[in-house]
């Protein structure tokens, strides 16, 4: 069961993405190879979940776009953070740190 | 911010379209080659390191439907497509749709028609700037003041005065006046009464005109400009002020053609010259719902124009006539006008010992919107009653609509079932399904607007005919209307569709696909199951029919019960017009009784006249005069109220009013000075009891008014209102004034006409006619209310019923088509065609005999609504409620019968072979 994928907490894809927009801008396969290497595999993004949230952080004016070529020489749509999305961020991951922290509290208790 | 960048990325892929979905396609695919290309690296070879990544992140197409389903504007691009799907499954059956989108627009054209007139006279705001900061004065009082003349003109809602309260919407001038110079709270003050009837010439032939008398500012208090030349002002107003008058736009299209000239003109108005000095602005229209003028002058031309109100003298503060209109200043809330106003009202009213301050006088401001009623104050009852009416025809529409679209969602069960399998949503099916409806009552709303705006236009000019004065009535819809259709589409197509939607997407998948085998046995079980929705929606349908036909034949009966009262003189070929030569300011009081003697004189000349004569008043007209008078011998001092009529010689005669005790009044009477008076049945038995009345005398209570002998006593006549018993009545010599006169022609009195103006005018030609109408025509309008409540309401029972039988009709043929194998197997077993007629007959019979017993419960529920209408007829009358039973059971069993017969003709093998 180990080595089998999680399926990411509900909510959090858009952070993730953000996350790793933050680090470089990136192409699609990118992210989710990104995602997958910094969770050491236990999260793993299909492509219709993935191209979703770009939408809709396209759409939000958290992302932009621009088509450029990678370095093996193909076309590829890159994403970048705009000022809006550094911000969410920002607000996002103190907003976790604080709810992850509590949770913790919680079933730590006994 | 974010939404709006959401909305327009969203519209630009909408319309950008083709290229969004190849750069989507472009980035997916780069996605899963690079996913592939980082397998081979490993090793794979590229096929199973496409299928590898297929399997792990999703396949292209699917990928695709996701990102696709996941933007709004593919939730428009959905909608979209069932309206073009819909649009096709409807041309598919133009039947259907025809009849379907008929139906719908009868009764959204009815919906609208009467919401448009509803629209017009309750709802319209008062065409002038900010008719909001508007408020209408009305005082009220623990008593009525102490001997006041007060006159009021239809705007606000009649005046009450009772032992203990008083109250109306009428002031006098010095209170206006008071009221204009201390008042801090208004920001104009615009006072009116009227409309005046002014014999207008100078202009061509002599004629009528209504003329509202107005204050100063009156036309600056609404807010209201000139179209050309200028308004009144306050300099208008002044004692001695030059005579001006402004005239409507309508009146200036209509009688000057909208000619500039006419400004600086002058035209005589009630023998008097007036200076037309402006024309007001089109948009001003009414002030009173209904009620519109031709022209305008100021209050200080009453005098000179010879109106009586305000006793000719505009600062007697015992002559309460204006309707006083403020407009609250900025900043000033109604309250603090409301309270500051009653003030000043209180001060100088018991300043003028006209009331006390123990009697409480106040003033409260009433919206203008609310408060001036004009003709709201009869029409908004009937409309209301019709505007159920047109619901419940909506409503029947509604059901039986329902009805056919069930029908026919058995006959698209397979289709549903084969998307239903294909793995289409059940909310994406119903919504289709819904989308269908929503087109259906669209274009029923469309084809309905258009049919309103006939309806609409036709019960305006009915309504405008129809009523005793002056009217205007723009039913022609705006933008409330539309919304109003709009909303009623809405509701119908979600209301009709609903039943449909959801009962289409229950469908069992297997049975419905195996159909052909199992129809039999599935047709059998259903057939138990009687007839479903569909009968529950006949039964709605009949017992809505029900109420609606019901409340006509109750109508009905009243108005044919209120036309055949008689009310005691003989109402055919009888011709009224009045004349009042005072207005044209060239008769003394003496000389009028010669015109009068010499026009009766000469009408009886004329070719198949019986008799003419003259009076004060026109009986059955809706006018009454009462007086408080003394009676002499009475055991009771206390004055008591009678009607008078003042009346020519001859008049009892012309009228056939028959003279039961004494005689007639004589040609001779009209000058003499002992003042003699006929009086009616109903006043010898109230008053006189067992003495002999001739020779008694009754009069004013002052010392100075007339005593009248009574020298004869007459049959009982209806005075102003039919429903009304006969009341005592004197009937007295006329002295003054301007009269009605009352021909009596050999047959048709409407073709007399032209003789009776040839032989006025030869008279004297400045002398206009008014108000010609013949006797049974003034009859017709006192009942237009019930007259057009009978009419509308008897076409919407005919259209309900008719709607009804469709729906029966409807069911059963669906029901005799799905049984026919049934039948089939029935005939060949044995049953004969009575039976087989029997089977189809009971079934749609039971279903209007269940929907009339829901029918008599909502009838005694709604019928009581009706009470103020109905004359001779209880709202629960057995007679009407069996007539309407009756008829319903008939119409119904015509309707059963073709599909009955249908049902017998079904041949066995032909059936058992079927399908």
């Amino acid at each position: 069961m180990a080595d089998k994928p999680s399926d990411l907490v509900q909510g959090t894809l858009d952070m993730l993405i953000l996350k790793t927009l933050a680090l470089e801008p990136m192409h699609g396969y990118g992210v989710s190879v990104r995602i997958e290497q910094m969770s050491n595999g236990i999260f793993r993004v299909n492509a219709g979940s993935l191209f979703v949230a770009f939408e809709r952080l396209q759409r939000a004016g958290m992302i932009k776009s621009e088509w450029k070529t990678t370095e093996n020489s193909r076309r590829a749509k890159y994403y970048a953070l705009t000022e809006r999305g550094g911000k969410r961020l920002d607000s996002e991951t103190r907003e976790w740190t604080k709810q992850v922290a509590a949770i913790a509290r919680i079933l730590e208790a006994s | 911010m974010s939404l709006l960048h959401n909305l327009t990325s969203g519209l630009r892929s909408l319309f950008r379209k083709e290229q969004e979905n190849r750069e989507l396609e472009e980035e997916l695919n780069g996605f899963l080659e690079m996913a592939a290309q980082e397998k081979m690296n490993r090793g794979m070879n590229r096929e199973d390191a496409l299928r590898a990544v297929r399997l792990e992140r999703g396949s292209l197409g699917v990928t695709k439907e996701i990102v696709h389903a996941a933007r709004w504007e593919s939730f428009l691009e959905a909608c979209w497509q069932d309206v073009r799907f819909g649009v096709r499954m409807l041309r598919k059956g133009p039947g259907f749709t025809a009849v379907v989108v008929l139906m719908l627009a009868l009764g959204i054209g009815a919906n609208t028609a009467i919401f448009s007139l509803m629209n017009a006279v309750m709802l319209q705001s008062i065409p002038v700037p900010n008719p909001e900061q508007l408020m209408v004065l009305r005082w009220s009082a623990h008593n009525r003041p102490q001997s006041i003349g007060h006159s009021s003109y239809g705007d606000c809602r009649s005046t009450n005065w009772a032992t203990t309260y008083a109250s109306s919407c009428s002031f006098s001038y010095p209170m206006l006046k008071e009221i204009r110079e201390h008042s801090t709270v208004f920001s104009g003050i615009a006072a009116f009464a009227g409309p005046a009837q002014l014999d207008l010439s100078g202009n061509g032939p002599a004629s009528m005109v209504s003329g509202e008398i107005v204050s100063g500012d009156f036309f600056q208090t609404l807010g209201v400009g000139a179209t050309s030349g200028r308004t009144l002002d306050l300099n208008d107003e002044k004692p001695g002020a030059e005579a001006v008058a402004v005239l409507s736009y309508a009146y200036w299209q209509t009688t000057y053609g909208g000619s500039a000239a006419v400004i600086g003109k002058t035209i005589k108005l009630n023998g008097v010259p007036f200076t037309i000095v402006g024309v007001a602005d089109p948009r001003f229209t009414r002030l009173t719902p209904g009620k519109s003028q031709d022209l305008w002058a100021a209050l200080s031309q009453v005098a000179a124009l010879r109106i009586p109100w305000g006793g000719g003298n505009l600062n007697k503060s015992d002559r309460w006539w204006l309707t006083v209109v403020g407009r609250i200043a900025p900043g000033i809330s109604p309250t603090q006008a409301q309270t500051a106003t009653s003030l000043l009202f209180r001060d100088e009213i018991v300043h003028e010992s006209l009331l006390k301050t123990a009697d409480e006088p106040q003033v409260a401001l009433l919206p203008a919107q609310k408060g001036l009623s004009g003709l709201r104050s009869w029409a908004e009852e009937p409309l209301i009653l019709l505007m159920g009416a047109v619901a419940i025809l909506l409503l029947i529409s509604c059901a039986n609509v329902a009805g056919l679209l069930l029908s026919r969602a058995e006959t698209r069960r397979k289709e549903i079932a084969v998307r239903l399998s294909l793995g289409a949503g059940r909310a994406r099916i119903a919504r289709q399904l819904l989308t269908e409806s929503l087109l259906l009552s669209f274009a029923g709303a469309a084809v309905g607007i258009f049919i309103a705006f006939l309806g609409a236009n036709a019960l305006a000019a009915f309504v405008v005919a129809n009523h005793n004065s002056a009217l205007t009535l723009n039913a022609t819809p705006d933008l409330t209307v539309l919304l109003f259709t709009v909303g009623v589409a809405a509701v119908t197509g979600i209301l009709f569709g609903l039943v449909p939607a959801l009962s289409g997407t229950r469908a069992n998948l297997a049975p419905v696909l195996k159909e052909n085998a199992t129809s039999m046995t599935s047709a059998v079980a259903r057939g138990r199951r009687r007839v479903g929705p569909g009968g529950a929606l006949v039964v709605v349908q009949v017992a809505l029919s029900m109420i609606v036909l019901a409340g006509a034949g109750l109508v009905v009966r009243s108005l044919a019960n209120l036309k055949g009262i008689n009310p005691g003189f003989d109402t055919s070929n009888l011709l009224q017009f009045g004349i009042d030569p005072a207005l044209t300011g060239s008769y003394k009081e003496a000389e009028v009784q010669n015109l009068y003697g010499e026009l009766q004189r000469r009408l009886t000349h004329l070719p198949s006249v019986m008799g003419v004569s003259y009076s004060s008043d026109v009986l059955l007209n809706g006018g009454l005069w009462t007086s408080d008078v003394k009676i002499e011998g009475r055991a009771d001092k206390s004055e008591v109220e009678i009607q008078m009529l003042a009346v020519g010689s001859d008049f009892f005669s012309a009228m056939r009013i028959p003279v039961v005790a004494g005689r007639a009044l004589t040609p001779a009477d009209m000058a003499s000075a002992h003042e003699v008076a006929m009086v009616n049945r109903a006043f010898v038995k109230r008053f006189i009891e067992n003495r002999e009345p001739l020779g008694l005398h009754f009069g004013g209570y002052g010392p100075k008014d007339t005593l009248y002998e009574i020298v004869g006593v007459v049959g009982d006549t209806k005075y102003d209102d039919l429903r009304k018993e006969p009341e005592p009545t004197a009937y007295i010599p006329v002295k003054k004034g301007g009269v009605s006169f009352a021909v009596r022609t050999v047959s048709n009195a409407e073709a007399l006409v032209p003789a009776v103006r040839r032989a006025l005018s030869d008279l004297d030609s400045n002398l206009p006619m008014f108000d010609v109408h013949t006797q049974n025509e003034r009859i017709e309008r006192m009942l237009f209310t019930e007259r057009l409540i009978a009419y509308l309401a008897s076409v919407f029972g005919v259209v309900a019923l008719i709607l009804a039988c469709i729906g029966l009709y409807g069911l059963l043929s669906y029901e005799v088509a799905r049984r026919t194998k049934e039948i089939g197997v029935r005939t060949a077993l044995g049953a004969q065609k009575r039976d087989v007629l029997r089977l189809v007959v009971a079934q749609g019979l039971t279903l209007v005999a269940i929907g009339i017993g829901f029918g008599v419960v909502g009838t005694f529920g709604v019928t009581r609504f009706l009470k103020s209408l109905l004359y001779g007829v209880e709202p629960t009358d057995a007679y009407a409620l069996l007539a309407v039973c009756a008829l319903l059971l008939l119409v119904g069993g015509v309707a059963c019968l073709i599909p009955a017969r249908h049902a017998t003709r079904v041949v066995p093998m032909v059936a058992l072979r079927y399908e």
